[in-house]
């Protein structure tokens, strides 16, 4: 690719991450959520694939966790639904319980829900980000295999 | 509006449905896509007409259901996750029959079940 | 007992074992441990459920009406317990087999998900979000093996599926458009009072998608192909565990949720039944291979569950609840069964032809009796294609059995004893529920009253 591209490419994933951060926080009071997040910052990861090719895109970014960071989202999303069981409580019940106020960083309330959207945003990011890179090289899975 | 909407989701629908009987998997695929807009905005419409979208800061007036904004948003999810699925699925059949017509799949298969009978006999 | 108990272990097993490799001995039995753990809470909260009545919970602690609700009844508990048995002996088969995919254990367990969500939910939306985890997971494993043949199974199976679903999809928008509710109580209780010109289009997708899962004639088109070519384990878990997804909500959709529509529609569903009974028995008939006539015996046995839906009523809702347990058992047991050779083996696939044909002692003999039984108030002509079906399941069931178990150079031993084993510890389970049948006929008793008496 083009030099200005990769300049382009590499300009953006910072603002595209802020961007990202900023609907996961937003997402309380006004539109956005964990779903739009991810995708956000995948949009950003996807454009150094597209800029700088597999190879290069591997050795500046973490490409091959992408599959673990989305089980991991995933398991993070799971672990705030299923915490509150082990307490007998209902299955994805929230602290601080509705109708108690929480501590609050600026707009954003500190409530366990907050976790369950950063799993899903990670969950989201790591999906497409690997699912992407293998349909770009569908080699690729075979080797990770062998 | 509701007239509308049906209309859409009666289109959708009909062109991905006839996207579905071309012999082609990336058209059957497309089609599939399609189908599943069709279902979102069916979810959709079944609120859309009881008032303004609801995105705050809410407006004066009544606001529409958002039950079914959620429902479309998870809608959109698993059509997206099914979509992907297809194309892997379609991209593993070209690269193991290195074809994606129906026809010629076909065609393998009828010349393979010939094979087993063939093999069958001569046991 | 909370009811999202199985759904929550299957579900935490699925992420953990999905970063682990199957192929490795220890994972597969990790797999296998995970399963049996799921089996044994959906086995307690069976029990739990006949003995205290249905379990109820909203999640988050909302109240009703807001939150999800996830509910386990009789019906949907019964479906639950026995799928993941069918999925826990598929698993232990392969295992002992040796795993040759990555991610096969992940998926079985993703599968197992999906089925403990959609049979323990009381939310009609959540019951098609956990429809497509199992539905997807099932694509995925259709193609385990990974043979050209597999793959264009796979992609047959789930183009005609995923239509189907999204069609459910459209009938669930109507459902929410005509009562303004999800939960299926509330839906339940609202949609009775709905004008049957909008529950009838609501009630042909819902049922279209389901003979869809189901393979009913003549919806059947991508079944023999894709259990056919799919390896006897993942045979196993769609025609045992996965297609009693198309049983489980044509029960709760048709007779819990939208019983006036049902009893407008069951004419229909009594030929499509009969059609699909015989249909299927003739087809099967005509084939050599075990798995093709396996294949085309599944969408014959499903007409038997189809036609005593369509007679309703305590006996026979309880009818197509115990045909359907019995047949997702059978059917594991025989594709299970079809590609190994031994005595013990044949003995298994012996009792399983059985109890597919209708003989006791085994359990199929009395869930045909029970379809009969259903079948008499119908007249005679119902009742004797009834039996015209019963005779053809015989007659199919013999020439495999003749066909593969009696030629002396087919007889090659394949498998280890272990395997034998697996196989006939699902046909002691069913010759089990063949002669002691008290406990399955009271569970589907219980169920169907449930159903036959309104809502919840």
């Amino acid at each position: 690719m083009t030099l200005p591209t990769q300049t382009l490419a590499r300009l953006l994933l910072a603002p595209l991450l802020v961007l990202a951060a900023g609907m996961l926080v937003k997402g309380y009071t006004d539109v956005g959520d964990g779903f739009a997040a991810g995708l956000l910052a995948a949009v950003g990861f996807v454009l150094q694939d597209v800029a700088f090719g597999q190879r290069r895109a591997e050795s500046l970014l973490p490409v091959r966790w992408a599959y673990r960071l989305a089980l991991g989202g995933l398991g993070l999303a799971l672990a705030v639904a299923v915490a509150p069981m082990l307490a007998g409580e209902p299955v994805l019940k929230h602290r601080p319980e509705p109708g108690v106020s929480p501590v609050k960083v600026g707009t954003l309330e500190l409530i366990t829900p907050v976790l369950f959207d950063v799993g899903v945003c990670l969950l989201v990011l790591g999906t497409v980000v690997t699912g992407l890179h293998l349909f770009a090289h569908p080699g690729e899975e075979e080797e990770q295999r062998s | 509006m509701i007239l509308l909407l049906a209309a859409t989701v009666g289109t959708l629908f009909g062109s991905g449905a006839y996207l579905m009987l071309k012999p082609d998997l990336l058209r059957i695929v497309a089609g599939l896509v399609l189908v599943s807009n069709a279902a979102i905005l069916a979810l959709l419409a079944a609120a859309l007409d009881r008032g303004r979208a609801p995105i705050l800061p809410l407006g004066d007036g009544a606001v529409s259901d958002p039950v079914v904004q959620a429902l479309a948003l998870t809608g959109i999810v698993i059509g997206l996750a099914v979509a992907a699925l297809l194309f892997v699925l379609a991209y593993q059949v070209y690269a193991t029959s290195e074809t994606i017509d129906l026809d010629e799949l076909s065609q393998l298969e009828t010349r393979r079940e010939q094979e087993l009978e063939q093999e069958e006999v001569s046991v | 007992m909370s009811p999202v108990l199985p759904l929550m272990i299957a579900w935490v097993a699925a992420v953990v074992l999905a970063l682990l490799d199957s192929r490795r001995r220890w994972v597969a039995w990790l797999v296998v441990a995970a399963l049996a753990l799921v089996f044994a809470s959906s086995l307690a909260l069976l029990l739990d459920v006949l003995a205290h009545g249905p379990r109820t919970t909203v999640a988050g602690g909302w109240p009703m009406g807001i939150g999800i609700v996830f509910s386990a009844d009789a019906l949907g508990a019964t479906f639950a317990a026995v799928s993941v048995g069918v999925v826990l002996a598929a698993v232990l088969f392969e295992a002992l087999h040796g795993t040759r995919s990555r991610t096969f254990g992940a998926l079985a367990l993703f599968l197992t998900t999906g089925l403990c969500g959609l049979f323990l939910t009381g939310d009609v939306f959540n019951f098609y979000v956990f429809f497509e985890l199992a539905m997807i997971a099932a694509y995925s494993l259709t193609t385990y093996g990974q043979e050209a043949r597999q793959l264009r199974a796979g992609l047959v199976f789930a183009v005609v599926n995923l239509l189907g679903s999204f069609i459910f999809l459209i009938g669930v928008a109507g459902l929410y458009r005509v009562t303004g509710t999800l939960t299926m109580e509330l839906v339940a209780e609202r949609v009775a009072t709905v004008d049957s010109a909008a529950t009838v289009p609501i009630a042909i997708s819902l049922l279209v998608a389901f003979l869809v899962k189901l393979g009913l004639f003549p919806f059947h088109f991508w079944l023999p192909t894709v259990y056919a070519s799919a390896r006897p384990a993942v045979a196993a878990i769609l025609g045992g565990a996965l297609a009693n997804i198309g049983a489980y909500g044509l029960l709760r959709f048709g007779a819990d949720i939208l019983p006036e529509t049902l009893r407008l529609g069951a004419p229909v569903l009594l030929v499509l039944g009969i059609a699909s009974l015989l249909y299927g028995s003739l087809q099967a008939v005509a084939r050599r291979s075990a798995p093709g006539v396996l294949a085309y015996s599944s969408i014959g046995q499903v007409g038997y569950v189809i036609v005593a839906l369509a007679i309703g009523g305590p006996v026979g809702y309880a009818a197509a609840i115990l045909y359907a347990v019995v047949n997702s058992l059978n059917k594991a047991l025989l594709f299970l069964a079809s590609e190994l050779r031994g005595w013990l083996v044949g003995l298994a696939f012996a009792v399983g032809a059985l109890s597919v044909a209708g003989v006791p002692p085994a359990a199929g003999f009395l869930a045909k009796l029970e379809v009969l039984r259903a079948g008499v108030e119908q007249g005679a002509v119902v009742l004797g294609l009834l039996v015209l079906g019963s005779a053809l399941s015989f007659v199919y069931m013999f020439q495999i059995y003749q066909h593969d178990f009696w030629r002396e150079e087919r007889s090659v031993p394949a498998g280890g004893r272990a395997i034998g084993a697996v196989t006939a510890s699902v046909a002691v389970v069913v010759l089990a529920l063949g002669l002691w049948p008290e406990p399955l006929l009271a569970v589907s008793r219980r169920a169907a009253a449930m159903l036959a008496g309104g809502a919840g």
